[in-house]
Order: C-alpha cells, then structure tokens, then sequence
C-alpha cells in the first residue's frame, strides 16, 4: 500500500537553496526567464563555454575533463589567477568547488514553459563551508544579467 | 566519490561541499518520502524546509552514525509543521499530485491521508513506512504512548473504512 503513498520530487532550485543554507555566508539568487529549461541550461553550461562567460572574472576554462556527471575544469581569471574546480554537473544542476572558489548554479522548470534560474557562490574561506560575505549577492546579478544578455541574444536569433 | 554516508556526513563536517552535494543527493529522495505523505501537496516546501534544516546544523550532528535518525526526526518535524501552516491549501491541491502505480488507489490513499491530521499522517509514516514501534514514535512525535497508540488506531481506521467503501 505504501508504494502509492505520495512522494517528493524535489527540483534543482530547491536544491540549491538547502545546500546553500549549509554554507554561511552564501546567498541564492533567482531570477525566472522566458525560455524553456532545455534551452536556458544549454545558455548556463554549453560544455564550460558559456559557463565562462556568466561567471564574474572568469577568462577561460581549460582542461575540461568529465566522467558521468563528475567534472574536473581549471578556471582562469581576468586578472591572471587559477583555480582547479571540481564538482558536479548534470543537466539543470552545477556544484563546482576549489580551495578558493564554490559556484552552484540551478535551473528548474516554471510553468508557462519558463525557467527559474538560482545562482550562489563566491570566494570560499580556504577549504571551509563558507564565503567570504563580501560582495556575494551582486556578483551573482552580474551571473544574472549576462545569461539575460544570452538568452535575449539566443531569442533574436 | 564517496558513497559512504558516515565518511560523507565527516567530510561535509569538516568542509568539503563536495560531500555535501553528494549527502544531498542520498538524502533528498529519503526526506521527499518522509514529506510527501504527511505535507500532501506541499510536500516540496516540507522538503525543502527539512533539508534547509539539516544542512544548517549539520556539524551539531555528533554522530555521523545516527544520520538517518536524526534526519527523520527533523523531516517529521518540518512536514507536520508545514502541513499545519497550509492545511487549507492541501486539500484543494490534491488532485494537482502526481499518481504513482495505479492511477485510482494513489488517488485514494492521497484522500484517505488529507482526510487525517498532520500529527496522524505523521504516525502513520513512523509506523508503515519507517518501521518504528509505537514508543519511539510516540517519542519522536513528543506525545504520550497512548496517545499515539489510539491516533494510529484512528488513522488505520480512516484506511480500512476508505479500502471497504
């Protein structure tokens, strides 16, 4: 009987903001787009190409290797510096972390055919679950504002 | 990739939000069966709730061991508090639910359990679904022995009158 007894599939978003809760210091920020999630996560990742252009300061990733849903990127900056980011990524849901970086993005059906779109991140207190508060909530708009400029830019064709 | 929830629950402890997302991964589907029958249609908002909760005291966990435990405990908690909340909406909600298996016996038990009380979907699921005897449930749940004895009592009750009808 149990078997029929409803159950919770919870989506990325949601995800996303439970495991921020965890990192003091994070915030989630959301913004919904106009766009089906298929077409908005392809805008979000794109093999870490457009990944790059959303993430504040990232310059370039290189030696982009997966295996399953485990990725392993190094990621550099406009100002020179790298990182070695490794984490998770699958379709609507990316947890990368270095000694000195986190970045979690998820993207989650709305109705309408829309997509609910949370960022967090930051630069992470060395080796800790924790960001340094500064900054963190604008650096995300910035995530933000460039996937609009994408997705406005996709939509015209 | 570590697949061991106690070595996973030490490393998030102590930093690694790598081990965190793979917790997250193990423990969503667990705290989503936990919430769905006792939060109904907001089942999603207990869960989230729940998971908020326990990634934010997770390093007061003193013993990786007790995970499961201790996660029950705090998803039962959320649920039957969200549940209490919004009790208005769940009712108007339910035919929203997705049926699982038999289309017409998931519609069932989802109206057999909206017509009980949070507190009385949430015995059940201690019960039925986690196997607890009717003392640790009672615990859990901060009510007296008795008391919990006769609301499950009453909520099989619910279940037989709905399967006979």
């Amino acid at each position: 009987m149990t078997a029929n007894w409803p159950q919770v599939e919870l989506d990325a978003v949601r995800r996303l903001r439970a495991l921020a809760a965890g990192i003091p210091g994070a915030v989630v920020t959301e913004r919904v787009f106009d766009r089906p999630l298929p077409v908005v996560w392809e805008l979000m990742w794109d093999d870490g190409r457009s990944f790059a252009e959303i993430q504040p300061d990232m310059h370039a990733i290189t030696d982009l290797t997966v295996d399953g849903d485990r990725v392993s990127l190094h990621a550099r900056s406009r100002y020179g510096f790298r990182a070695h980011l490794q984490g998770t990524v699958r379709p609507g849901w990316c947890w990368l972390q270095s000694r000195f970086l986190l970045i979690g993005m998820a993207a989650a059906e709305e109705p309408g055919g829309r997509t609910r779109v949370a960022l967090t991140g930051g630069v992470r207190i060395p080796a800790r679950a924790a960001l340094v508060p500064i900054g963190v909530r604008r650096e995300s708009t910035k995530s933000l504002d460039r996937l609009q400029e994408l997705v406005l830019r996709d939509s015209a064709g | 990739m570590i697949d061991d929830p106690e070595r996973l629950v030490r490393a998030a402890q102590g930093g690694d939000t790598l081990a965190m997302n793979d917790l997250l991964d193990q423990l969503t589907p667990y705290v989503g069966r936990i919430c769905g029958p006792i939060a109904l249609g907001n089942g999603p908002d207990a869960t989230q709730e729940a998971l908020v909760a326990v990634f934010r005291s997770l390093r007061t966990l003193k013993e990786p061991a007790a995970l499961f435990g201790w996660v029950r405990a705090i998803a039962v908690r959320e649920a039957v508090r969200v549940a209490r909340r919004e009790g208005r909406q769940v009712v108007a909600e339910l035919a929203e639910l997705p049926a699982r298996g038999d289309p017409q016996l998931a519609i069932d038990v989802q109206d057999t359990l909206a017509r009980l009380s949070p507190e009385h979907r949430a015995l059940l699921v201690l019960r039925d679904l986690e196997g607890l005897d009717e003392a640790a449930a009672a615990e859990l749940l901060a009510v007296p022995a008795g008391t919990a004895k006769s609301r499950l009592h009453r909520a099989r009750a619910s279940f037989r009158k709905a399967w006979t009808s």
